[in-house]
């Protein structure tokens, strides 16, 4: 037990404000929206006990439910790879060590600053309607365009582009790694007469291992909670055809459109399940692909 | 949740700038916030009637608050539930039971009389607005089904017709007309498919309502995949505007076909159409929703919005003072005109009949014309349907992307209305 507090003690200093933040901000709302599951709620009158029946309603009934999670899913299997693939590519082409690097690494994660924001969100609705910028590019070649986000089959890849497009924070950290994997082992490649696409899948992308696993959690993560570009996009709807109906904007619409806090708390719960079956898989799986430098034992 | 808060905040921050007037004074004691949905000619006139309000009050403070129609019900939704709903609201036929039935708005009858003065109103006028004996929302304008059409498109076209007998006949003809002598750079009329409001005129046509008196769906799906169907035709001949622009749910005035000059149609409330003429150069011109041949008219008028006194009101003199300036004070019903419907008392109408310029002249007119069509007021549906008419356009977008046909449609949109019917109710 000495030993443990000897060896962690700094990382819980350091943790405090988020500890103290989780344990006096978010734990008692996250418990009662566990017990508000289990309610009808309408945030007027007080809550009805209904023991499992939203989540039954939620099974069995509820056809939007399973909509949401398969728009939620579609976006999350596209967006996370794109994004770590597009993250990964341009840190690589930064580790370079180009002249005024800041500036460039300030220039490719301004998107990430950007991108979630309302203002973003209604550029895009612009640029991708059938009079926007897409369209009349196209035009310019020749190809007549189409209206991207009033077509349910094209609606959810706009998004899609645009969280690849927020690849920052990824990159910084990807860049970070890059910059850890020490120089001796592209050398002593170079001096094998290894090619380059070999050296990347032989040294960068083993010793970057760690970094993806990170990276690939987090921005799982980030995507299963996808809410503003959605709702923004979609005029808070889900529209056209449900097709942008994350689940997340499926939730805020039970929760603040439709009055029905319990079962919106239920969705939430749903989620929450969800995001720790995908973590809990993929730490599972990270022993086969992940080897960590400094292993202690 | 964290993430749902923030973007909350953020819009509603967004949309508290945009709405920002500086109205606020430190001096005035009493303050009361007003909010309602609008256009920009409504907001205009709106926060005119509130300077002019705080110039004859000048111990109460008034804060307008103003947004389109879609973000409107989603912004006081999360005020309901967050306790801090405006005092004065705007109320749609649409929502009053699902907010009376709430809590959200509470009953006027101890005021009538007593701080609001309704003696001079129309007989009747204030039934829509009563539930169980209580008053919840004061009438502030009468309106009625319109179909607002470009009359240099439609006369350029050589359509001739009647706009009070026109059939739906007349109607694909008309679309024909406009299409083919524009050379398709104009569309006879919006595809009307997700507009319910348009259905119900249609449906009750054949004498089938929405609702029942007492709050069930009677609505069947004959009516509803006949509606999805006529559209269908007339998609599949080309003479209406394009999926891509139908799909796309509320749309603000000024991306209407209508006013683009891409179609010659739309439906609309015939109080907008001083708003819509506004914002067009060709002249407009006011028709019934088109008649199905052979069958009764579905015209109807009902109250295009109320005022409403909510469950947070902090002053409540404040607010009955302003509720009463706004339906008694001569030079606040002239500012307003009939922007938010016509008048719902002889002396409203009155003192706004010199004023009329040609569109609302045209609009008095209309709403003239038209009473001999009326033969019953539609049911108010009960709490949940709102959330019908949402599900009405999402299986209606799927007939107009040709994803389901319209009788398959129609089945779902039937069986999917009752089961929202049935979870609101319980």
């Amino acid at each position: 037990m000495r030993k443990f507090i000897r060896r962690n003690a700094a990382g819980y200093v350091f943790l405090t404000p988020w500890l103290i933040g989780f344990f006096f901000l978010a734990l008692g709302p996250i418990l009662v929206s566990l017990y508000l599951s289990f309610t009808r709620y309408d945030m007027v009158s007080a809550p009805v006990w209904d023991g499992l029946g939203n989540y039954q309603y939620m099974f069995e009934y509820d056809r939007r439910f399973w909509k949401a999670l398969e728009v939620t899913f579609t976006f999350v299997a596209f967006s996370v790879p794109l994004r770590l693939a597009a993250a990964l590519g341009v840190a690589m082409l930064l580790d370079k060590g180009l002249r005024s690097i800041g500036v460039y690494r300030a220039i490719f994660y301004l998107p990430s600053l950007l991108g979630a924001s309302i203002a973003i969100a209604l550029l895009w609705r612009e640029m991708f309607g059938l009079n926007g910028v897409i369209n009349q590019v196209l035009a310019t070649i020749g190809i007549t365009g189409k209206g991207w986000i009033t077509d349910p089959d094209t609606s959810i890849y706009t998004i899609v582009v645009l969280a690849m497009w927020q690849f920052g924070s990824p990159m910084l950290i990807f860049l970070a790694g890059l910059r850890g994997i020490p120089r001796d082992l592209y050398e002593a490649a170079e001096i094998d007469g290894t090619s380059r696409t070999r050296q990347f899948f032989r040294i960068t992308l083993p010793m970057l291992a760690p970094v993806i696993f990170f990276n690939l959690v987090l921005q799982t993560i980030e995507a299963f909670k996808t809410f503003t570009s959605a709702f923004i996009i979609s005029n808070g709807t889900g529209a056209p055809a449900d097709s942008l109906l994350f689940y997340t904007v499926y939730l805020f619409n039970e929760a603040f459109k439709f009055f029905r806090m319990g079962y919106a708390s239920a969705l939430a719960w749903v989620l929450l399940l969800i995001i720790a079956a995908f973590t809990a898989l993929a730490f599972a799986t990270s022993k086969y692909w992940v080897h960590y430098e400094n292993e202690r034992d | 949740m964290k993430l749902t808060r923030r973007t909350l905040l953020g819009t509603m921050g967004a949309a508290a700038a945009a709405s920002a007037m500086p109205l606020k004074a430190f001096a005035q004691s009493q303050s009361i916030r007003h909010f309602w949905w609008g256009n920009p000619t409504r907001d205009e006139r709106t926060f005119k009637v509130i300077e002019m309000f705080q110039g004859s009050h000048p111990d109460i403070a008034v804060q307008g608050e103003t947004i389109g129609w879609g973000d409107y019900w989603t912004k006081m939704a999360t005020q309901t539930a967050g306790g801090n709903m405006a005092d004065v609201i705007q109320m749609a036929h649409t929502y009053i039971h699902e907010y009376v039935q709430r809590g959200g708005v509470v009953p006027l009858n101890d005021y009538i009389g007593n701080g609001i003065d309704l003696s001079h109103y129309d007989a009747g006028a204030n039934d829509i607005g009563t539930m169980g004996g209580d008053l919840y929302g004061i009438n502030i304008g009468a309106t009625c089904p319109s179909i607002p059409y470009n009359r240099r498109v439609f006369e350029e076209a050589g359509v001739e017709f009647d706009p009070l007998t026109w059939t739906t006949d007349d109607f694909a003809a008309a679309c024909e007309a406009v299409t083919s002598s524009t050379g398709g750079a104009v569309t006879g009329s919006e595809d009307m498919s997700l507009y319910m409001e348009t259905f119900e005129i249609f449906s009750r046509q054949a004498g089938q309502d929405f609702y029942t008196e007492d709050g069930k769906l009677t609505m069947t799906v004959e009516q509803v995949a006949a509606w999805w169907q006529m559209w269908k035709e007339l998609r599949d001949a080309g003479v209406v505007e394009g999926k891509d622009q139908t799909v796309q749910l509320d749309k603000g005035m000024a991306d209407l076909g209508l006013i683009r000059g891409t179609t010659g149609t739309t439906f609309r409330w015939a109080n907008q159409a001083g708003a819509l003429q506004g914002l067009m150069q060709d002249p407009l011109g006011l028709a019934i929703v088109p008649q199905r041949a052979g069958m009764q008219s579905g015209h109807f008028v009902l109250p295009s919005m109320f005022l409403c006194l909510t469950r947070d009101a902090g002053d409540i003199p404040a607010a009955l003072a302003y509720i009463d300036n706004w339906v008694n004070d001569e030079e606040t019903i002239k500012v307003l005109g009939i922007d938010r419907g016509i008048p719902p008392s002889q002396k409203g109408r009155d003192i706004l009949a010199p004023q009329l310029n040609e569109t609302d002249a045209m609009v008095v007119k209309y709403f003239g014309d038209t009473q001999s069509q009326i033969l019953s007021t539609p049911v108010i549906g009960p709490k949940g349907s709102g959330e019908v008419r949402d599900s009405f356009m999402r299986t209606g977008t799927e007939v107009v992307l040709g994803n389901m046909s319209p009788q398959d449609a129609a089945d779902q949109f039937v069986h999917d209305a009752e089961g929202i019917l049935i979870r609101a109710s319980r």
